[in-house]
């Protein structure tokens, strides 16, 4: 849609545009065929509106008030799931607090507790270690041979 | 919505006075609301006489089902108090208003068309066919199935816009608003409120010309 439409398309739509620009546009619109069919989807929805124009006023029976209170407090006795979480914010900034104080405590413990078991063998090495053949029988053979080399009959 | 000029290359506004916004905290209804925020019942009820009457109207204009009307009156005003806390005196009490109620009319019509679909999957095609022959369908529309055909039609196209939007148009085509009192209203500017009208527009013409070349969808 070009400017000339656009810039007062709403007072032009409800009829309340001033004569000089109404001539603009309608000057506009008589050249312009895009701008005129978008104008007229739009005028073609604005009317279909007419369809929610109140026909009758009806108005509230006596003790509409009381069943209002009455649905407020039926409301509030069955607090929705989602409202347990909704917390009031300085409260829930203390509880945010208080965790990561929990966390951080629980973290330094942990490595703390990690440091006091030094590096060994890795797994692997320890379980090829006991796969070996000789894993048992080493030290008994290498006994051996001291005892028969510092044999002395 | 940040700068304009960003959003959309639009010529809007050049022309238009800004105003200055309306403080609405510091209005008499912005001491009423702040009352009731603070727990005073009297102030509630105050709100509660002063707009009721408007609330049917628009409920009403929407839903056309009298038995319904109050129920979902209540359901507002339910709403109303249990939200006012939020209420931040950008827009005035009755904009507020009219948004809850808006919103809970299409959400009245929507769980309806809902309840009348699981009611239907629940009959054989026999059934379905029965009570099809018992009420006028809307290919041979008497002239009040004609007005509910079409109301169906409007709410179907204004579910294709967003919430915001649709208080909008509602406020400007039917309530009949101008651009400025508008801006009054919502505490928006006009240009931003021509922008959000312009783009709702455009929004309603394609789903209207999506929903024309699917003819079942105009009137189910």
């Amino acid at each position: 849609m070009h400017a000339v439409v656009m810039e007062s398309f709403e007072e032009y739509l409800s009829g309340t545009l001033k004569p000089e620009a109404l001539r603009d546009i309608e000057a506009h619109l008589s050249s312009c065929e895009a701008c005129r069919e978008e104008v007229a989807g739009m005028q073609e929805v604005s009317a279909l509106f007419r369809e929610f124009t109140p026909q009758e006023a009806i108005e509230p029976t006596p003790g509409f008030y009381n069943r209002v209170v009455r649905q407020v407090g039926g409301r509030k006795a069955a607090p929705a799931f989602a409202s347990l979480f909704s917390l009031d914010l300085a409260f829930g900034r203390r509880v945010v607090f208080a965790s990561l104080l929990v966390l951080a405590a629980l973290g330094g413990y942990l490595v703390s507790r990690e440091s006091e078991f030094p590096g060994g063998p890795s797994p692997e090495l320890v379980m090829a270690q006991q796969d070996s053949p000789s894993f048992e029988a080493a030290p008994a053979h290498e006994a051996m041979l001291a005892t028969m080399t510092t044999y002395e009959p | 919505m940040g700068s304009l000029s960003g959003v959309l290359p639009l010529p809007f506004g050049s022309k238009v006075a800004q105003k200055t916004r309306v403080d609405y905290q510091n209005t008499t209804e912005g001491a009423l609301v702040q009352r009731a925020q603070a727990g005073d019942e009297a102030a509630f009820r105050e709100i509660v006489d002063r707009y009721q009457n408007k609330v049917f109207s628009i409920i009403h204009g929407i839903v056309r089902q009298r038995n319904d009307v109050e129920d979902i009156a209540q359901q507002v005003f339910a709403k109303v108090y249990l939200s006012l806390k939020s209420f931040d005196f950008r827009s005035s009490l009755i904009t507020w208003i009219y948004k809850i109620t808006v919103n809970e009319c299409f959400d009245y019509l929507r769980k309806r068309k809902v309840r009348k679909l699981v009611y239907e999957s629940d009959m054989s095609e026999d059934e379905v066919r029965r009570v099809e022959n018992s009420e006028p369908s809307v290919a041979r529309q008497a002239p009040m199935d004609d007005t509910l055909a079409r109301r169906d039609y409007v709410v179907k196209l204004l579910t294709r816009v967003s919430e915001e939007e649709r208080t909008l148009l509602m406020m400007k085509e039917v309530e009949g608003f101008s651009v400025e009192e508008l801006a009054e209203k919502t505490g928006m500017n006009e240009n931003t409120i021509k922008v959000k009208l312009f783009r709702a527009r455009q929004k309603l013409v394609k789903a209207a010309q999506r929903l024309d070349r699917t003819p079942g969808l105009v009137t189910g």
